[in-house]
């Protein structure tokens, strides 16, 4: 139990107005399964922005779960999106792989609206699975951020899903094997290395598998059990290939297997320019139905409406699509521009599959609030018969 | 085998990333006789074209890219001792580059710097993550005609303000232009943050860089 939540429930529930005919978890829940919703349901990724937004600076929460958790109820009340993200940060997943002593010179703190930047643990293929064979992550867990931040905030924000009754899910984010295989050893690294070296390269992929699948063992009993339904797996692979699609993908392929297993709702994040290759495995993995998709691959001279038209034609009766507007556009644009960017993205999309409107990466910290306000009222202008 | 045909093999070596095979080459033209800046501009810069174009067309991708760049370098190891005895190669303007303060991502870079260098500028690597101080201190030390700002994510592309504002209150900013480069990069909001252009593809970048040179000496002339 917490006072943060409690705090929250006493002067939420049954006080918040709907705002549609459905809860934000039936909108949610109905775009996954490809049926009909009130309105268009809007969940964008907000990550760091709404730590400020709730006002916070990202120092002042990075010890302290409370005020983690305080700032995303705060910015969900406020804004009623259809989803409540968790805060993650890349210390919250990967800091068990480091030991106690030499976890200072991995995470640097930039400024306050800032991100965490993280330095590689490894400067070798030979280096990284040495770290995967020694279990390095098991003999650090105790007492590192997973175990100390990440799910307490995942519980605290579970807690107030179920005191809520449900009526908006929390997203609970998981990466994926090739995500923490490239963010291990920088991506730069790794997707060199998948040609140069590619029998390593598989090794550590198998490694890095074997670690993600007995993490969803943890998400089992500790998300799962709590309420979680919704459940990202961030994935990496962005910058692969389709040689290395082909070759590699098999690693996320059988973390979806086991992922669709244990939670109904898992959707895929695939952020940067998307590859058509990739875009198409994502409709052939079972269990899959959603995709947080992003950009046209560089030689896809598409518009954005035509993109988005390709993708909702890919995702016809397989996949909900979610999207729109860009990070970039989300953060540099006018009200007008993202306007126009969900107008587009839902023209395009509605005839053909279910949408929910959010970026394909999150929301930059330094996003103005108007954009992110013209993102959700333009979604929930949009009429639905 | 001819000239045209070592030169030839040498920028397929580049396209088909043959990491063993091209200092051997890179050898043989030089015992050839070929001058070391025709072996970079004819053989590697040449082979590093054709990957620019094959990765426009989605015939190949990033990790690809990656290890032909590898391959130029390993080449052009080689080679740059020999082209320095020579007096250098021609100059299309002088370009420091780094990774922006707070980004350790060098996927961009590490394809733009070779990108750059094959279509003939010097390039002085700064890094990763440079504070705004060293690229003051690069400037001063180098004098070069562009300086570019690697971001791999929105939240460095948007430390692009305070690092022009620190080359501007060292009074430097008349001197250069300043060009953005990376994934999440626009080029209006790279010149509203006060830089001169921004691109998210290095062989387009190329002709971004030919444009601000121009506009800079030209502005030197007048």
């Amino acid at each position: 139990m917490s006072e943060v939540v409690d705090g929250w429930v006493r002067r939420l529930k049954g006080k918040v107005r709907p705002i549609g005919e459905m809860t934000h978890w039936e909108r949610m829940a109905a775009a996954f399964d490809r049926k009909a919703t009130d309105l268009v349901p809007v969940a964008p990724e907000l990550d760091y922005w709404q730590i400020t937004y709730a006002g916070y600076s990202h120092q002042e929460i990075y010890n302290d779960v409370d005020k983690t958790t305080d700032a995303c109820i705060r910015t969900w009340a406020d804004l009623r999106t259809d989803a409540i993200w968790m805060y993650v940060d890349i210390s919250h997943q990967i800091e068990n792989f480091i030991p106690p002593e030499r976890r200072p010179e991995h995470f640097l703190h930039r400024g306050d609206k800032d991100y965490l930047l993280f330095k590689p643990l490894a400067r070798t293929i030979d280096e990284a699975i040495e770290l995967y064979e020694s279990r390095a992550y098991e003999r650090y867990l105790e007492g590192s951020r997973p175990v100390t931040h990440y799910t307490p905030h995942m519980l605290q924000l579970l807690e107030f899903q179920e005191k809520m009754d449900r009526i908006v899910p929390v997203i609970v984010g998981v990466a994926t094997p090739s995500n923490y295989a490239e963010t291990i050893v920088e991506v730069q690294q790794f997707v060199r290395w998948t040609i140069t070296e590619p029998k390593k390269v598989k090794r550590y992929l198998d490694l890095a598998l074997e670690e993600r699948l007995a993490a969803l063992d943890f998400y089992a009993e500790f998300a799962g059990r709590n309420g979680c339904q919704f459940l990202c797996l961030f994935g990496g692979a962005r910058t692969w290939g389709p040689k290395q699609l082909e070759q590699f993908g098999y690693a996320d392929e059988l973390f979806v297997q086991k992922a669709v297993k244990l939670f109904p709702y898992v959707f895929w994040h695939i952020c940067g320019h998307n590859l058509p290759e990739a875009m198409r495995l994502l409709t052939q993995w079972e269990g899959i139905k959603a995709v947080q998709y992003d950009m046209p691959y560089y030689s896809q001279k598409l518009s954005w409406a035509e993109w988005c038209e390709s993708v909702a034609r890919l995702f016809a009766g397989k996949r909900c699509a979610m999207n729109s507007p860009t990070t970039q556009v989300a953060c540099h644009g006018t009200p007008e521009d993202v306007r126009r960017m969900v107008r587009e993205f839902l023209e395009a999309t509605l005839p053909h599959t279910t949408a929910v409107v959010m970026p394909g990466c999150e929301i930059d910290s330094y996003s103005p609030v108007e954009n992110v306000r013209a993102m959700i009222e333009e979604a929930r202008r949009k009429p639905l018969s | 085998m001819d000239r045209q045909e070592k030169l030839k093999r040498l920028a397929t070596a580049v396209l088909e990333m043959d990491l063993e095979g091209v200092g051997p080459l890179v050898e043989g033209c030089l015992a050839g006789g070929l001058s070391p800046i025709e072996i970079l501009s004819q053989g590697l810069s040449a082979g590093m074209r054709e990957v620019g174009e094959k990765f426009k067309q989605g015939e190949i991708f990033m990790p690809e890219v990656l290890v032909s760049c590898d391959v130029y370098y390993r080449g052009l190891e080689i080679l740059r001792p020999l082209i320095r005895q020579a007096g250098g190669a021609a100059c299309r303007g002088k370009l420091i580059i780094g990774t922006i303060h707070g980004d350790i991502h060098t996927v961009g870079k590490d394809v733009a710097v070779p990108v750059f260098q094959a279509a003939g500028y010097e390039v002085i690597d700064l890094g990763v993550d440079v504070p705004d101080a060293a690229f003051v201190q690069a400037i001063r030390e180098h004098a070069p005609d562009i300086v570019g700002l690697g971001t791999y994510m929105t939240s460095t592309f948007m430390h692009t303000r305070e690092t022009v504002r620190v080359i501007e209150q060292a009074g430097l900013r008349e001197r250069v232009k300043i060009i953005c480069g990376g994934p999440a990069v626009d080029a209006s909001a790279a010149r509203k943050m006060g830089a001169d252009d921004a691109s998210d593809d290095a062989w387009e970048a190329v002709a971004k860089l030919d444009r601000l040179v121009e506009e800079l000496h030209a502005g030197r002339r007048s």
